[in-house]
């Protein structure tokens, strides 16, 4: 019995220390964590390009365009789709109704822009084949690898049809390959390098969240041994020895001696079964501890109570306790003790097989102690009055 | 001698159902007979009635039979439960459906075979854990037992011996067995009604256990005022 107290003592300790990190799901949120940063910056990334790279082209060939305020407004349309882009992929997963909407519009500004460029110098002034080509990367990242290659080769098409309208020369064709090369070379690179690092992301944050289930598989294992354990000792020296000695033939259960051991056994293991389902208070609890001790010495203790019990103040638990102790310390062979909520209070009885008058504390701190003697049959009553 | 009284044991483990049969066997006086064991209620349902008393496991494989004690009862069975579960409420929904007595497992040794004695003479059979129960309820529709019915009650239930109550609140042991059969007898006629209850308390009139008088269920309190004469509000 005593040794099932520290089992509880110990699931207090092991437990908070090894498996409450567990209640934070750190592994949950690291991938989430890492795919974000690379979500954020694939954004600079485009943005960047954008206002640097396209911008910097728009505004260095400014005179080249027929209409610069019409390339300069479809620089914004654009800049708007990376924007509305940006703010999607930021939130979430994009369904592909929003992430093609996004990569329809930078296809169709970048294709007006090219149309609109003066032909021959298309690709020498072009600054939104790179821009169209970034934010569909932007907006394709997380979905089908084979989305975001239409989108580029599409990309790539309508400059190319563009180029054609224009009458293709030899050297535009090279001209355009060598674009298509780099920019799209760039960008499939780009969106492949974002997925495999989610790729990793995945595996370490699964690597670490297996880890952690592993931790607190043990912790849980570790706690549930140590109570077996306990319990398992509590047994071993006094149930198992006995139950070994009636199989082999050794105790024999007509002997009123191995009779008596068998009461107390099983009165321990009622007893062992009981206290895990039920909360008992303090009073309760340091009556367990008393027949624990009276156990050891062969006395059979049940321990029963009856209604809401009240809480006792400790004074009076104590002189409560120290009537059980000389009880129980007289009883022969066995003794039931009884908590009933009475009236305005608590009626703790002792009935024990004594032999004789046992001489209890002196009534105090609100208990009052009575006693009968009936042959070998000591019957007393502690009870507490809160008022 | 008294025509023996017949019993069925329905239990789920044999090895328990083997203890109750030896129990029987070793009454000195042989005055229980057992006709029947099984291990679930289907044996008992649809044919005429094969013994007094049932002997009834609480739980049947893993599952509460106190819901059946009513149709038992219906039957003309009485019912002497006999189960591990010790918590009142189950006792008292025991009680309630109409079963005699209630005797756990532990208690089963000293008190299964005259708690069937006493189930087939419709007499009260009051154990230390439905001693317990009683005690400990809370319900609304509780009886209300007298001062003297429930310190019996108490120290019956702390453990003392009838003979011990007896001198402990000085009266005769006779006398305490009056208390607890009382006690007993209120709650028959409270709760839900069963011809088993009909019967038990029929018979504690008869054996002058309890007046008509004395039967106060919860609900005549409230009758007894609106009739009284000088009392106008309920309540007051």
């Amino acid at each position: 019995m005593t040794a099932v107290q520290p089992a509880t003592g110990q699931q207090a300790t092991v437990h908070p220390a090894t498996v409450q990190p567990t209640a934070v799901q750190p592994t949950a949120l690291m991938s989430g964590r890492y795919q974000r940063a690379f979500t954020i910056a694939v954004v600079f990334l485009v943005a960047g390009w954008h206002l640097a790279g396209a911008g910097g082209q728009l505004l260095h060939n400014r005179l080249a365009y027929a209409s610069f305020a019409f390339q300069g407004a479809m620089w914004l349309v654009m800049a708007l789709a990376i924007g509305a882009g940006s703010v999607l992929v930021l939130r979430g997963a994009l369904g592909w109704r929003r992430a093609w909407a996004v990569a329809v519009i930078a296809l169709a500004a970048s294709t007006a822009a090219a149309a609109a460029s003066p032909a021959g110098q298309m690709l020498a002034v072009n600054w939104a084949w790179g821009s169209a080509g970034w934010t569909g990367v932007l907006v394709l990242l997380r979905r089908r690898f084979s989305e975001l290659a239409c989108f580029l080769a599409a990309e790539a098409l309508a400059v190319l049809s563009v180029q054609l309208w224009d009458g293709l020369h030899r050297t535009d064709l090279a001209g355009f390959l060598a674009v298509f090369a780099w920019s799209t070379g760039a960008q499939v690179a780009v969106a492949a390098g974002v997925r495999a690092l989610d790729v990793a992301a995945d595996q370490a944050a699964a690597a670490a969240r297996s880890e952690e289930a592993a931790r607190e598989r043990a912790a849980t294992a570790e706690i549930i041994s140590v109570a077996r354990h306990a319990r398992w000792l509590a047994l071993q020296e006094s149930a198992v020895p006995l139950v070994a000695e009636l199989a082999a033939g050794t105790a024999d259960p007509g002997d009123a001696q191995v009779r008596v051991r068998c009461a107390v056994q099983a009165a321990r293991l009622r007893r062992l079964l009981a206290e895990g389902d039920e909360v008992p208070g303090p009073l309760v609890h340091e009556l367990h501890a008393s027949a624990d001790v009276a156990e050891r010495r062969g006395v059979a203790v049940e321990i029963e109570t009856a209604g809401q019990l009240p809480q006792v103040p400790g004074p009076a638990r104590r002189v409560i306790t120290d009537a059980a102790i000389l009880i129980l310390t007289a009883a022969r062979s066995k003794a039931r003790i009884t908590l009933a909520a009475v009236a305005a209070g608590i009626a703790v009885s002792f009935v024990a097989d004594t032999g004789a008058v046992v001489r209890l504390p002196p009534a105090g701190e609100g208990v009052a102690i009575e006693q009968q003697q009936d042959g070998g049959m000591l019957w007393a009553e502690a009870r507490w009055n809160n008022r | 001698m008294e025509q023996q009284v017949t019993v069925a044991i329905i239990e789920d483990h044999p090895v328990v159902t083997e203890g109750v049969a030896s129990w029987i066997r070793s009454d000195p006086g042989q005055r229980v007979r057992l006709v029947q064991t099984a291990r679930d209620l289907t044996g008992l349902r649809g044919t005429a009635r094969l013994s007094d008393v049932v002997i009834l496991d609480l739980e049947l494989s893993g599952e509460l039979v106190t819901a059946q004690i009513p149709e038992l009862v219906a039957a003309g069975y009485r019912v002497v439960a006999f189960s591990g579960h010790s918590d009142p409420a189950i006792v008292m929904e025991t009680l309630d459906s109409g079963a005699h007595a209630y005797v756990s497992k532990e208690e089963g040794r000293d008190h299964l075979v005259e708690a069937v004695l006493a189930a087939a003479a419709d007499r009260p059979y009051v154990t230390r854990s439905q001693a317990r129960a009683m005690l400990a309820d809370q319900r609304p529709a509780r009886p209300t037992l007298s001062e003297q019915e429930r310190q019996a009650l108490l120290l019956w239930f702390q453990g003392m011996s009838k003979a011990s109550v007896g001198r402990r609140m000085s009266v005769s042991e006779n006398t305490v067995r009056q208390y607890i059969s009382r006690a007993r007898a209120k709650y028959a006629a409270t709760g839900r009604t069963a011809p088993s209850k009909d019967a038990l308390l029929a018979r504690a009139i008869e054996d002058g256990v309890i007046k008509p008088g004395e039967i106060v269920p919860y609900q005549s309190f409230a009758r007894a005022v609106a009739e009284g004469p000088s009392l106008g509000a309920p309540g007051q």
